[in-house]
């Protein structure tokens, strides 16, 4: 009921195209969810947020992504499920500076989540479950967390089924959950590192018929720096 | 002799036939009537809440290859050796003298196999009950009756006993014809001659109080044993903010619906919040403070299927413990004793008499050749088998949530059938959004 993609560029010569590769990207993901869409970039100049309603074809055009440049960037199309389509509820999630997450899934007990992080003053701002899971990161890094051990900490944290991709200004992050049935696929080069629901969002990205794909194992956290 | 409804006539809403026999009885007598089991009236309970299972929105789990945990620790707020119970599902207090010693023993094979806790009573701890049960939790009554500081040394954890469900705010009766030799001579009391243990504590007034009396606990067990602090449900929200005040790991909530060995029935019936009604108060106490979760939550009273402990845990419970049903599952108002129920003038299905001995069952009785009927083997087993069946059951309801832990069920998975039922749960009634009151 939902598309994620993402993108880490290894090499500094690919950076001008970051835009360009992610567009197919992100349009391969319209089925999974033709709501909503967001991107987050990330560029030397910071992280950038693209979120609104409509088809992800649409919104890339609207916000000139194609020509975007940067080092990093993740990319989510939603189906809504309990929760409004608006752009505020669509992903990626950003509570933080730097750090945008996306989900494919639904959490099973956010609400329980939710409050505990409004006790500790914490509060969401859309009713979105996976708002809750972005903001329980967001607590754990603010609190000096490393992202892996943020992300660890979820799977103690929340039940239900996520393939999440979380993102931070030097860190790309892939966890799925025990049971590992939201789809997902890595792919890896000496150039990039992608991520996607379905390999055909990265079927056209440049040397993918020699990368090292692999389908992440359930409750492990696949990271990379820069 | 006519069949009044046959013949058209009418029976009394407000004097129906037990109020009749009721004022029968005690103008024939001039006392009181005694009785076991808990609160027999029709109030709000689990069977008024429903489970959203997951569809569309959200996905279920598989039943028989998808994990759903079921484990519990309890009491790691403070001690260092909490419990670590396979089953959130606990055997409730109930002391020998109101059981016999095969009962508790039965209790405690029947807990020990499936890996959960069961619990002493008033009158201490027999070592038939301390050798089978693997985690045995001691109750430290206002009475003191049995207590001593070896058994307190012996236990898994400790119960500090303020109250009960059916009589908050009284104290226990047993009643002489069940005080056999053993049983007064753990008491130190004579036997025959009928007993009520206090209705509070001799050396403590207040939760100021509680808090000296908790740490020389934990000074006496060496920091080692959770303290759990027992309520009878009615000001629930407030005594649970005072039992962790005081310094509790858990805390106990015990319903109406909860049972008893001996106490009035004018108090069973009349003292006392539905089970329903209290959990929720009790949440937001534990909320409020931050410890939710951090200091465990245990409910009782009226607990029968699996349906009832997710309910419970959905409402923020971490455990749930079980009385009645445990000695409905040891074979306590079985058809198969109908004659001898007849014989002291009752039935199966409406035998509450365990103020008096008698039990045909052999479970709350003291009389040598009616205890002697209850095998603690299988007795044991037979709990057993019915806790295992209410983990199932509670565990399908679970993964019919989508929840990989039976804890993470939550009060957003439930709707209420009707107005009360929603308003005392906190959850909405069925098909909309609106708890009574909230939201005003």
């Amino acid at each position: 009921m939902c598309g994620i993609v993402g993108l880490h560029l290894k090499n500094p010569a690919l950076q001008p195209e970051l835009g360009r590769l992610l567009v197919p990207m992100i349009e391969a993901m319209t089925s999974r969810g033709p709501d909503s869409a967001g991107l987050a970039l990330y560029d030397d100049e910071g992280m950038h947020v693209v979120k609104d309603v409509g088809l992800p074809r649409d919104i890339c055009a609207a916000h000139g992504i194609a020509s975007r440049s940067g080092y990093q960037a993740v990319g989510h199309t939603r189906m809504a499920t309990e929760s409004a389509i608006t752009p505020e509820h669509a992903h990626p999630f950003t509570p933080v500076p730097d750090l945008a997450l996306v989900h494919n899934g639904s959490f099973s007990n956010h609400a329980s989540v939710r409050r505990n992080l409004a006790f500790d003053g914490i509060t969401c701002t859309t009713d979105n479950d996976s708002e809750v899971a972005a903001r329980f990161i967001g607590r754990e890094i603010a609190g000096g967390a490393d992202l892996e051990d943020a992300m660890r900490m979820v799977l103690k944290e929340f039940d239900g089924f996520f393939t999440l991709l979380v993102t931070t200004a030097t860190q790309f992050a892939v966890l799925r959950d025990s049971f590992a049935c939201k789809p997902a696929v890595i792919a890896e080069t000496a150039d990039y590192v992608a991520m996607a629901s379905e390999y055909h969002a990265l079927a056209e990205l440049p040397g993918i018929a020699d990368a090292r794909i692999v389908e992440p194992e359930p409750e492990r956290v696949y990271a990379w720096s820069r | 002799m006519i069949d009044p409804t046959q013949a058209g006539l009418r029976e009394s809403a407000t004097f129906d036939r037990a109020t009749i026999a009721s004022i029968q009885r005690a103008a024939e007598t001039g006392v009181y009537d005694i009785r076991g089991w808990g609160a027999k009236r029709a109030v709000p309970h689990f069977d008024d809440l429903l489970l959203l299972g997951a569809s569309m929105s959200r996905y279920p789990l598989e039943g028989y290859r998808e994990r759903c945990d079921t484990d519990v620790v309890l009491g790691d707020r403070h001690a260092s050796n909490p419990l670590h119970l396979d089953i959130p599902i606990t055997i409730a207090g109930m002391s020998f003298g109101a059981l016999s010693a095969q009962a508790k023993e039965a209790l405690g094979r029947g807990a020990t196999e499936v890996g959960t806790s069961t619990t002493t009573g008033d009158g201490g701890m027999t070592p038939e009950e301390r050798g089978q049960s693997k985690n045995l939790v001691y109750q430290y009554l206002p009475s003191r009756y049995g207590m001593n500081p070896d058994d307190l040394r012996s236990a898994d954890a400790i119960e500090i006993v303020l109250g009960q469900g059916a009589k908050p705010g009284g104290g226990g009766m047993l009643l002489g014809q069940k005080i056999s030799d053993r049983v007064a001579g753990m008491r130190t009391l004579p036997a025959g001659i009928d007993q009520r243990s206090a209705c509070r504590h001799p050396d403590w007034t207040g939760p100021d109080d509680l808090t000296i009396k908790i740490l020389e606990l934990r000074e006496i067990t060496d920091w080692q044993k959770p303290i759990y602090v027992k309520v009878g449900a009615t000001r629930t929200y407030y005594d649970v903010k005072l039992a962790v005040a005081a310094g509790a790991d858990v805390v106990v909530v015990d319903g109406m619906q909860g049972g008893t060995a001996a106490t009035q029935e004018v108090f069973i019936e009349h003292v006392g919040i539905p089970t329903l009604a209290a959990i929720p108060q009790a949440v937001q106490a534990l909320a409020e403070l931050g410890l939710h979760r951090k200091v465990q939550l245990i409910v009782s009273g009226g607990i029968r299927t699996g349906a009832d402990v997710a309910k419970a845990m959905a409402l923020g419970a971490d455990a749930v413990a079980i009385g009645t049903a445990a000695l409905i599952a040891l074979g306590d108002n079985h058809p198969r004793y109908a004659d001898e129920y007849a014989k002291i003038g009752s039935a199966p299905g409406f035998y509450d008499d365990y103020q008096d001995g008698r039990d045909p069952a052999g479970i709350t009785t003291q009389d040598p050749d009616l205890a002697k009927r209850l095998d603690p083997v299988e007795g044991g087993r037979r709990v057993a088998n019915y806790l295992r069946v209410l983990t199932l059951e509670a565990q399908t309801l679970a993964r019919a949530c989508g929840k990989a832990h039976l804890r993470n069920l939550e009060p957003e998975d439930l709707v209420a059938l009707t107005i009360e039922a929603a308003a005392m749960a906190r959850v909405p009634l069925a098909g909309t959004s609106w708890i009574p009151g909230q939201n005003f």
